[in-house]
This record gives C-alpha cells, structure tokens and sequence, in this order.
C-alpha cells in the first residue's frame, strides 16, 4: 500500500488507471469507481447543522437508520435499537430524519457522478460510475476519482469514499478498506492477494446467514472458498453459488447499468400515534400502496407479489405477502390484496405502532402478455394512472388523494411531496 | 436538539453576485435576522418548478431553514432548530 492525495490510501503501485502487471496497460480492461457517501443521513445533518459537528448524532425512529462516525466509536451501528443506542451513547443527538432532504443531496452527488462518467448506476448513498475508456477525456482514474471527491465536497459539504478498481466488486471492497473519505485503487492483478486473507462476509453475495454456513463449515476466509468447486457451492447456494465461485476470484462482469431495478420496493411508517382505528390504518396502507405502485410505474415494472407488515405496539410483528393473479402497477389492484392481506394479519386487539407494504418479483412492463379480453379496460387504466403520475410530478404527490388516504387529511401535516409521515422509509 | 415549524413567508434580503444567491438577512415577528454562515444549499425538483433550500446560522446561534419557491420566487422560513 503506498500514499495516495487527500490523504488516501492507494493498492498497487500503479497510478495510471487500467494497469495489470509490470505495468502493462490493457485498453479492454474495465475501470470502475464505486463512490460511497459516508454516514450519508448523518452527515447531511451535520452539515446543515455546524453545531451537530464532531458530536454523536443518530438518524432513525425506532432503530439507527444512519450514525455519524462520532457515534459508531461507542459501537452504535445502522439497525440498532434506539432504546440500546440510548444505553451506549447518552450524549448522542437523535433526530428523526428528513428523507427528502437527502434525496436532494444524493441527486447533487449522482448529477456530479454523471458528469464524471458515461455510465452510473445509482442508489440510496452510493454510485457505480462506469470509466472504461475515460483515460484519453479524464486522464488517470485515481486522479479522476480525486477531483470527484473535491467537487462533492464543494458542491455539498459531504465526505465520500472513492474506490477504484476492474469490477464493481473490487472497486467497493477496496473503497470499505479506506472508509471515511478515503480515495484507493486496486488492480486486477493485485485482487487475488487483497482478497485472499479477507472475512468471508465481505465477499459480496455473502451475508449473515452464507456467513454462519460457510463458517460452520470452516471457510472463514475468501481464500477458503476458492477450495470449493463450483456444484458444491451451487448445491448449497443454488444460482448465488456460481457467484460466489467467480467473486472469490476477483472475477465479477456485472455492468454498471443506468438503470437498477431493484428486487423490492417497500413504502412504510410508524404512526405518529399507536393507533386500532380501522380508517386510519387502511388510509394509511392506500396511501403508501400508492406511492409504491407510483414508484414501480415510474421503473415501468409491475409487482407479483404483494407483502404487508405491521408492528403492534408491543413490538410483535406480523407480516404476510401473496402473488396477484398476474403482475399489476394498478393501485387498486395491488390495494385490493394489500387490504385482504391486512384483514388477516390484523387479528391482535393491540395498537399498531408501524405498517408497510412491499411489491416484488416484477415483470417488465414491456415484456406483457397482452389480455385478449379486458386490455380496453386496463388500457384506460393505465392511461389514468399515466396522467394522475404526470399531475403529481408536477404538483406533487400530495395534491391527488384517493379513496381512504383521505382520512389523513387533516390528521397528517402535508408537504409538496405528500403526507409528512413520521419515519418514511429513510433506507428504502 | 429541537425543531420548530415556522412555515411562514418572510421578508429576505439575498445577494445574487456570481448567479449565486445568498440570503443575507430576513425579517421575523418584526426582527431581521442576520444570517453569519449558510451551511448547506440544496435543490429539490420535484414538482414543475424546483425548490431552493438553504440551513443558514443567525446572530443567536440558531439555526433556520429558509426556501424559495422557483415559480413565484416567494421566500418561506420553514423552521428553526433550537439548542437543548
């Protein structure tokens, strides 16, 4: 490891960006950045806020949704309760969260990215930018990266950890090693020593669950995995394995595509009160039903499955998801098996504390099987759907409530986004 | 840390040197507010006409969130957060 600008820490002795060995330069080779926004949520907040700077500050309502790095030195970590954050920390800040507010920040930071780079692949508080083939426009891809990381601070006032590397795989893993507002590189030829020695769960595909199994079996490290051959990881992870069998090698040709689109989308909040009035949490559910089914739209993909969350007042859970008849971005269609859904699981006399809904397993819009005898009427549906999402994105949400979300009217305040809800999904 | 709703519109005097603005002062309950630091600047386009926010500091220490609106240019304080 050798010294890199702003303090960075670089891998390889290269600097001239797709460099495999005795500094040999491959044209084809792929050069990917993986920016990292740190602490994202509770950065922001200290940026906004000077006077949050260098104090422990938490952004979450019930669980860390995000912590500042101040924070994560008494061992607070994204996904730990309020209650036990408390415990640890008592100094710490707690603030609930402003998610549109992050969302400004993130798009400044992916416009930046997409001025950087021909392909970026987006998400909450990371990017994917795809390289190849800047070195002739940008010069060297460490230097690149580099400048990116001093215009996301002037234009916004936040860290990011920049990684650099042939794949996406490596460039975020090689980004983890120098986190926060770290700036390295690895080379292809340098994955196999980088990864060998690694924790079996930093391998991407490899969560607490492969972790425990893979463990068990006495595989702690990267390196080991690569003992397995490929059917015996495909019998234990079924397609996953096959991945798992090339990442363990440093090898990953997943594109950095413009475009993601995700395995879910869940919209969920806890009530600003604990509540067993019927209106509201039906109101409730038809309001977040249709900022999902607005959302899947927008991606052009349609749900098959639809699942429903509750948490009591007692912090018992209830969740519960079951496929349409045939995928549909329809709100009443989706609402009408969020409703049944919520019929069944909302048997306690306890007081609901949160609900959510979650859409999954999407067809493409564009890939339909067309219906040979309703398709008038889920044409003229979807039109309507079409122009009530074009009246929203230019008035907002908020100034289209259908059916029982209007019995929110008035119990909720409203923004040009909609419904203020206490804990939208900060993290979805 | 406490955060207070204002969600007013407010008198604000800004520079706009460089295509830049800067709120430089508004008037609150019949007081003008200095603004010492703006400490972040972000842009929300959702909408037809994009928002622009801005967490700026005051004389006192408090910290305020201001916006304009894009579409009438009227400038709203929208809330104040307020130590302990």
């Amino acid at each position: 490891m050798a010294s890199g600008s702003e303090g960075a820490v670089t891998t390889g002795a290269d600097v001239a960006g797709t460099i495999g060995p005795a500094g040999v330069t491959h044209p084809g080779e792929r050069t990917v950045l993986h920016v990292d926004i740190d602490a994202f949520f509770a950065a922001i907040e200290q940026v906004r806020d000077p006077r949050l700077e260098g104090k422990p500050v938490i952004v979450g309502a019930g669980v860390i949704a995000s912590c500042s790095y101040e924070a994560r030195r008494f061992g607070l970590r994204a996904g730990m309760a309020l209650s036990e954050a408390r415990r640890l920390c008592p100094q710490a800040v707690i603030l609930e969260g402003h998610a549109q507010v992050y969302r400004c920040f993130a798009e400044r930071i992916f416009d930046l990215c997409r001025e950087t780079a021909p392909a970026v692949e987006c998400h909450l508080d990371e990017a994917y930018c795809d390289l190849t083939g800047t070195g002739r426009l940008h010069g060297d891809a460490l230097a690149t990266a580099g400048a990116l990381k001093r215009r996301i601070r002037a234009a916004t006032g936040l860290a990011v950890t920049c990684g650099v590397g042939p794949n996406r795989m490596l460039a975020k893993l090689i980004g983890k090693t120098v986190k926060p507002d770290g700036l390295a590189r690895i080379a292809a030829a340098d994955a196999d020593a980088f990864l060998r020695d690694r924790p079996i769960e930093q391998l991407a595909g490899v969560g607490s669950a492969h972790g425990r199994t893979l463990r068990s079996m006495n595989l702690n490290t990267i390196g080991d995995l690569r003992a397995l051959p490929v059917d015996v990881l495909e019998a234990l992870f079924g397609a996953n394995g096959r991945l798992l069998h090339e990442r363990c090698r440093g090898r990953d040709t997943a594109a950095v595509t413009e475009r993601e689109v995700p395995l879910s989308i869940a919209r969920e909040t806890s009530f600003h009160r604990h509540t067993a009035d019927r209106a509201e949490i039906e109101g409730m559910l038809e309001y977040l039903t249709g900022r999902a089914c607005r959302a899947a739209r927008e991606l052009e993909i349609k749900p098959g499955t639809i699942a429903v969350r509750l948490r009591y007042a007692d912090g018992e859970m209830a969740e519960q998801s079951r496929s349409l008849g045939a995928p549909s971005d329809a709100d009443p269609v989706v609402l009408e098996l969020a409703l049944t859904l919520l019929g069944r699981l909302f048997t306690r006399r306890v007081a609901l504390h949160a609900i959510g809904v979650t859409l999954s397993h999407f067809a493409s819009r564009l890939a339909e099987q067309g219906s040979l005898f309703d398709e008038r009427e889920a044409g003229r549906r979807a039109a309507l759907f079409q122009a009530f999402d074009g009246v929203r994105r230019a008035f907002g949400h908020g100034v289209l409530v259908s059916g029982r979300a209007l019995h929110l009217k008035g119990r909720l305040d409203e923004d040009r986004h909609g419904f203020v809800l206490r804990t939208p999904s900060l993290t979805k | 840390m406490r955060l207070e709703r204002i969600d007013r519109a407010a008198a604000v005097r800004a520079d706009f040197q460089g295509g830049v603005v800067t709120p430089v002062a508004f008037r609150l309950d019949g007081r003008e507010q200095r603004v010492t630091r703006v400490n972040a600047r972000w842009i929300d386009r959702a909408g037809r006409h994009p928002s622009f926010y801005f967490s700026v500091t005051v004389e006192s220490g408090d910290v305020y969130q201001l916006q304009v609106q894009g579409a009438d240019l009227v400038w709203r304080v929208d809330t104040v957060a307020l130590e302990g």
